[in-house]
């Protein structure tokens, strides 16, 4: 599947435009070659199931309207690397939860570009963190058993001197 | 995954995904894998379930292959097998530690130069290795602490008699440096000797699977033709019949006695004795990869005599 901005060999109607339901309730329009970046979407566009909304109920509407907005700027025609580079890095500028949202909806809806963005914004996040900081910031509980713990301690004694 | 939430405002949100553990395999895998070695380290200190997934052996195979790959091959493999293995005889006791470390080392070096008076002190702080993944393995590469065997050119780096040739050795990493201590075997009369600060380019993973003791099999000989790249393998001790060639090196000048011998393809014999080191095995270069070219960056700036 091709996320980029050139078009098929056997172009969709032009600007033939597929409509998504928030799990919310909420549509959003989007263009048929924007769509396409999603293998979920493409799928259903394969098997003519395009035609009413589809529903989304995995996806709130402030994430779909993020995810619509992603797929139009991936398909357009033009775009250069590095414009876009830019636009992603402000795209996926946002706190942790709303980024995990984002992962969420790309797994969901088989994204891999954005997918592949969202993660790699995750990973910047812990490089450089300590354990004891990515605890903290991601909220996760220490639920190791003393035998563990007297293990990991170890492990990084050997590791870090 | 919990329910959307109703009231979709700005603070903290505990619903959805909120938790890194919540996240599908899939992307959780994603996340890791962009991880460098600190940082799947770190996260492997966090929570049980992060523990399991960072020490798994997908990971920490391609950081492996990535730094490492170029220098590490089957002889370093077997020494780190044999260092496990050692480390399984003596219990996980600490006062197995340095004993074990002293058995290891007469284990994996059968030979002579392994008898030899050589300074362990540092060594000895050394703990051996923590379990069988390649997470350990790379961990004990990182800090120093696994010598492995290698190859490394231009030993004592640009010592007159050492000029494009490339010796095995036993090399401990420095991290703070990048670069490594190099342990070369004594030779003929010399000790063994130290050299720090050895380069990355400077290494090799050997390209022959046996010991520096073990005579090369030139099995190559029958495949050699005009314009081929050799290299000369200085073994010790067996002989071995080959049959003839001539073997011109284009370091030294044409007028040099070093610059042509005839080999003997039927009845080749390594010249030398066993103090010195038998002198003869041949090995073709590969021509698929930078082997000749590693060389090549090698060679003297004026013709040898």
């Amino acid at each position: 599947m091709s996320s980029s901005s050139s078009s098929s060999s056997s172009p969709p109607c032009p600007k033939k435009m597929i409509t998504l339901k928030s799990s919310d309730g909420e549509t959003f329009e989007i263009e048929e070659i924007a769509a396409l970046q999603s293998k979920t979407l493409e799928n259903m566009i394969d098997e003519n199931c395009a035609s009413t909304p589809i529903p989304l109920p995995n996806v709130k509407g402030k994430i779909l309207a993020k995810v619509v907005e992603f797929c139009t700027k991936h398909a357009e025609a033009g775009a250069d690397a590095e414009t876009l580079r830019a636009w992603d890095a402000e795209f996926v500028g946002v706190e942790h939860a709303i980024v995990f949202d984002y992962i969420l909806a790309a797994n969901f809806l088989e994204i891999p570009t954005l997918l592949d963005l969202a993660c790699e914004s995750v990973a910047e996040m812990i490089k450089g963190k300590t354990p004891d900081e990515i605890r903290k910031f991601f909220n996760i509980n220490n639920a190791f058993s003393p035998e563990e713990e007297e293990d990991v301690r170890r492990q990084n004694q050997w590791a870090f001197e | 995954m919990s329910p959307a939430s109703e009231a979709d405002n700005a603070e903290e949100s505990k619903e959805g995904a909120s938790s890194l553990l919540d996240l599908p395999e899939l992307a959780l895998e994603c996340i890791l894998e962009k991880l460098p070695p600190d940082g799947l380290l770190s996260m492997s200190g966090v929570c049980t379930a992060l523990r399991d997934r960072c020490r798994s052996d997908y990971f920490w195979d391609k950081h492996m292959k990535q730094k490492w790959g170029r220098v590490i091959g089957p002889s370093a493999y077997k020494v780190w097998q044999l260092c496990l293995a050692s480390r399984r005889d003596n219990g996980d006791s600490n006062q197995g530690k340095q004993k074990g470390l002293l058995r290891l080392f007469s284990l994996v070096w059968p030979c002579s130069w392994a008898g030899e008076k050589i300074n362990i002190g540092q060594d000895q702080t050394c703990s051996l290795p923590h379990d069988s993944s390649v997470m350990s393995w790379y961990i004990a590469l990182e800090t120093g602490r696994f010598w492995f065997p290698a190859q490394v050119y231009n030993r004592e780096n640009g010592h007159a008699g050492f000029m494009l040739s490339c010796y095995d050795a036993e090399l401990s990493y420095d991290f703070r440096t990048d670069a490594f201590r190099a342990r070369y075997p004594p030779h003929g009369r010399r000790a063994i000797a130290l050299e720090t600060g050895v380069t990355w380019e400077r290494l090799r993973s050997p390209p022959v699977d046996t010991s520096p003791h073990d005579l090369h099999l030139s099995d190559c000989l029958k495949d050699l033709c005009p314009g081929d790249h050799v290299e000369i393998q200085w073994r010790r001790n067996k002989e071995f019949p080959y049959d003839a060639v001539v073997l011109e090196f284009n370091q030294y000048s044409a007028g040099s006695r070093w610059s042509r011998t005839t080999i003997d393809r039927r009845n080749h014999r390594e010249e030398g004795n066993e103090a010195d080191g038998f002198y003869g095995g041949i090995r073709k270069l590969r021509t698929d990869d930078d082997e000749i070219s590693v060389w090549k960056r090698l060679w003297p700036t004026e013709l040898l005599e």
